[in-house]
């Protein structure tokens, strides 16, 4: 069967996570500090230390990923280890505070750690539902291929507009133009393409030579191939013929192109939460190294 | 208008051949139509595509006649003026504007892009398909607030803990200072500290040191003899390890069970000869029966109060005679100043901090029934109380006065003491009935001594011993109740005012003797009050009875042991006469 990143070695790092939960919080529960829990006493220095080790560990997965060579177990069995250690430890850092939680240093490591961990969980979220989709996307095709299909398209849409109109051609180079695949961040993430609008243009120009050569002008909701029928009334075949085929090609061609563009907004979906989790993430490193730090200062 | 159009065609393996042709006319038109002076064959070339004009002065105008547009030195554009060496790509053609060579106003040159230089206009046109490509970056925002938050979270804070006028600085300013550290509240009395964590924290990376609590807790006492015990070998003496600040109102004073259980425990193994205090732990299963102060005196009959375990049947020997029945009989007692129904209140009041019972002194007490009158002549007479020798001193001067003055209406008495006279008359006795009269004074004021001694008055409270030679004075043995009874002990009686009395002080309402013991044990206590983890009763724990800080020496003191210890203060040796309290 196959398994996922939650549940690697039968949810191994899952039942080792709750295990360290359910210790640190029998620990707590059990120890009398002689006031408010804090992190000040022998547990509180205790579930701390856990949790800055934890911490740095955690880190380090950005060094193993990187270590191809590296035999110390799967990067997957790492990864899986890394999101329930993870998620353990805002148990382990609220029970090392005593749940203290007041405006200083040690509650902004606080809350950039939390930061950190729900990023983290977008990030399997991402993990977890975007290879999927992609694959289905892209229906066993690369994103190269779908490219080189959408470059003949326009080869061939350019050569049947030519035979045309010079006017339809015109709006067809435009739309090979303005096609956008990929752009800025937010282009990316949008999923945002110019084929809707290039195929709308297209339509335009067809229904603007339409009126043209017909006084009357086809009725409002009529469907592109009604349009087109209506043309052959009294053009030749074989202009509607290609006109037909150039609309194919063009409708075609924007369902390529969503598809790139989708694909594209999938791997953009799974890379941009680590655009936030690895800044953060060293942001709380310093933040913990100021925390251990000053606590030691001001013993 | 004379245009130079030279044409650079490439052959294969890199030879390159060029043909120049002439055209005429003031527009040099592009495009795929063939009557365009440029005829491009590309597909991605409109009809007519594009159009330029020389402008004069080696300028020429560019203009586009498709809305698409046209690319002129990378940019799209619908029109642009430029200069010569602009380059303007259609399809996969370049077309590079020329300064006009000798003869000609104008010169175009037309060449093809090569592969190479296809693919790399594509690449350039390319938009950014994945993250990485865009402005975002992992590594840098990284750096940043890696290095932001340690200098403004630790770095800066630090710093002012060194630089005097950085501190001062970072206090009028928003920026971070060693407050930002502060892992919680203060204690409400060590807020006046404001933001100057050195006033504790006086050497960084050194934990707060007893010195710097004492500076102002100059007054604290330590726990015990620091020459009998040494408690530093027993336990943790900082300050710190029972008062942690940072914990707002609930931190400064620890009030768990831990605090004396933990060391409370085999002491006497730990510390040989040195302790003979029991094992203390839990109050509702691990606390010893309590020791009691009973009133004793030594043999110089200097009050010396005997420590003993509480036991129900341990008898007190106060030296006051009291029955509690015969003052609070239901029916109530016929008083001087009337009927009336006595409760404890009446006698045993808190004094005003609630704690401590006042003492009960006879003044204003039992005073209001038992008067001390001596004549039934004269019943608003009355002798001193707790002055022995002022009594016989009080009768003789009132009966030698009365003999003297005369009219002492008692059948009893001589004549001349009998017989009214006026006043100013008293020099007009004769010698021998001033003799007479004396004499029965002194007679009766004997009498009248006995009487209050061993009749009427003190004896009936007091343990009185008569003279046995003349000369001698009568004697009243001393009373004394414990004064604290428990001294290891607060007790607040306000704080049980929910309570009856006889709800702890049980058979109270029935003693008969007052060497009955009617202050509670342990057992008492439980009733309501158990341990810290006691279930349905009021967890207790030692501190709510018992003081840490409670040896005669002072904490300055103790930190070194002391040469000359102070004099162990006695509880009880000042209080006076009659206290009895919790």
């Amino acid at each position: 069967m196959h398994a996922s990143i939650l549940t690697h070695a039968r949810s191994r790092w899952l039942w080792i996570a709750i295990a360290l939960c359910a210790v640190s919080t029998a620990l707590y529960l059990w120890h009398d500090p002689g006031g408010p829990a804090n992190g000040g006493t022998w547990l509180g220095y205790t579930l701390g230390t856990v949790a800055a080790l934890l911490v740095v560990w955690l880190m380090v997965l950005g060094v193993r990923k990187r270590t191809y060579a590296n035999r110390v177990g799967t990067l997957r069995g790492w990864l899986s280890a890394h999101i329930y250690l993870g998620t353990a430890l805002i148990l382990i850092v609220l029970l090392h505070a005593g749940f203290q939680l007041h405006w200083n240093l040690h509650t902004l490591t606080f809350l950039l750690m939390l930061a950190v961990v729900f990023s983290g969980f977008f990030g399997v979220y991402t993990y977890l539902r975007y290879p999927v989709l992609m694959t289905r996307n892209r229906d066993s095709a690369t994103r190269d291929a779908l490219l080189e299909e959408i470059a003949d398209i326009d080869q061939n849409a350019i050569t049947l507009a030519d035979g045309i109109d010079p006017a339809i051609h015109a709006v067809v180079l435009r739309s090979i133009d303005n096609t956008r695949l990929g752009g800025s961040v937010w282009t990316q993430l949008r999923a945002q393409d110019g084929s809707d609008a290039a195929l709308a243009r297209v339509r335009e120009a067809i229904a603007a030579r339409a009126s043209k050569t017909q006084k009357q002008a086809p009725a409002a909701g009529q469907t592109i191939f009604a349009m087109v029928d209506f043309l052959a009334s009294d053009a030749g075949n074989s202009q509607t013929e290609a006109l037909r085929k150039l609309i194919d090609l063009l409708s075609r061609k924007k369902a390529l192109a969503t598809r790139v563009v989708r694909d594209i907004q999938y791997q953009a979906m799974m890379e941009i939460w680590l655009y936030v989790h690895v800044p953060l993430s060293f942001a709380m490193l310093a933040a913990l190294i100021g925390h251990i730090a000053s606590s030691f200062f001001y013993w | 208008m004379r245009w130079l159009i030279h044409r650079v065609i490439r052959k294969g393996k890199g030879s390159v051949a060029s043909e120049d042709s002439v055209h005429d006319g003031d527009v040099l038109t592009i495009g795929r139509a063939t009557d365009q002076a440029i005829y491009l064959s590309d597909l991605r070339v409109a009809l007519k595509h594009a159009r330029v004009s020389a402008i004069g002065r080696g300028q020429y105008r560019v203009e586009s006649l498709i809305v698409a547009g046209i690319r002129v030195d990378g940019e799209i554009t619908q029109a642009v003026n430029v200069g010569a060496g602009a380059k303007i790509e259609v399809g996969s053609t370049r077309l590079t504007l020329r300064a006009a060579p000798p003869g000609y106003d104008a010169a175009i040159e037309v060449s093809a892009l090569d592969k190479g230089e296809q693919a790399a206009a594509k690449a350039g046109r390319a938009r950014p398909t994945k993250l990485a490509q865009t402005w975002l970056g992992k590594r840098g925002p990284s750096w940043l607030l890696f290095v932001l938050i340690l200098g403004f979270g630790f770095a800066l804070p630090a710093a002012s803990h060194y630089v005097k006028p950085l501190r001062a600085f970072l206090a009028h300013t928003h920026l971070p200072g060693t407050s930002f550290w502060n892992p919680g509240p203060l204690d409400s009395a060590h807020r006046q500290f404001g933001s100057d964590c050195t006033q504790c924290h006086q050497q960084p990376f050194v934990r707060v040191r007893n010195e710097a609590c004492l500076t102002c807790h100059a007054n604290t006492k330590a726990h015990a003899d620091p020459v009998k015990f040494d408690l530093a070998a027993l336990g943790d003496t900082h300050c710190r390890a029972c008062h942690q600040d940072h914990q707002g109102a609930d931190g400064m004073i620890r009030t768990d069970q831990g605090l004396c259980a933990d060391c409370h425990a085999g002491l006497k193994e730990r510390v040989p000869n040195a302790s003979d205090l029991s094992d203390v732990g839990d109050f509702g299963t691990k606390h010893p029966e309590f020791r009691l102060n009973l009133p004793a005196w030594d043999a110089n009959g200097k009050f010396a109060p005997q420590t003993a375990r509480w036991s129900a049947d341990l008898k007190e020997m106060s030296g006051l005679k009291f029955n509690h029945q015969k003052h609070l009989v239901a029916k109530g007692l016929n008083t001087p100043d009337g009927h009336r129904v006595m409760s404890c209140a009446d006698c045993h009041r808190t004094e005003p901090g609630g704690a401590k019972m006042q003492p009960i002194a006879f003044e204003g007490l039992c005073h209001q029934c038992h008067k001390l009158t001596f004549d039934t002549l004269d019943p608003e007479r009355e002798v001193p109380h707790a002055n022995p020798a002022g009594v016989i001193y009080t009768l003789d001067e009132y009966y030698a006065k009365r003999a003297l003055e005369g009219g002492y209406a008692d059948a009893r008495a001589p004549a001349g003491v009998q017989q009214r006279r006026r006043p100013g008359q008293t020099a007009e006795i004769s010698p021998q009935q001033k003799q007479e009269a004396l004499a029965w004074a002194r007679e009766r004021a004997r009498e009248a001594a006995q009487t209050v001694f061993t009749g009427k008055a003190c004896v009936t409270c007091h343990t009185v011993t008569a003279p046995t030679e003349a000369g001698q004075d009568w004697k009243i043995a001393p009373v004394r109740v414990s004064g604290a009874w428990y001294v290891e002990a607060n007790f607040t009686h306000v704080k049980h005012s929910t309570m009856k009395c006889e709800d702890c002080h049980k058979n109270a309402p029935q003693s008969r003797a007052s060497s009955d013991l009617l202050i509670p044990g342990i057992a008492t206590c439980r009733e309501c009050h158990g341990g810290a983890h006691a279930d349905k009763k009021v967890q207790s724990t030692c501190i709510d009875c018992h003081d840490y800080h409670r040896a005669p020496e002072l904490m300055k003191t103790g930190l070194k042991p002391s040469p000359h210890p102070l004099p162990p203060a006695t509880a009880t040796g000042q209080t006076p006469v009659a206290t009895p309290s919790g």
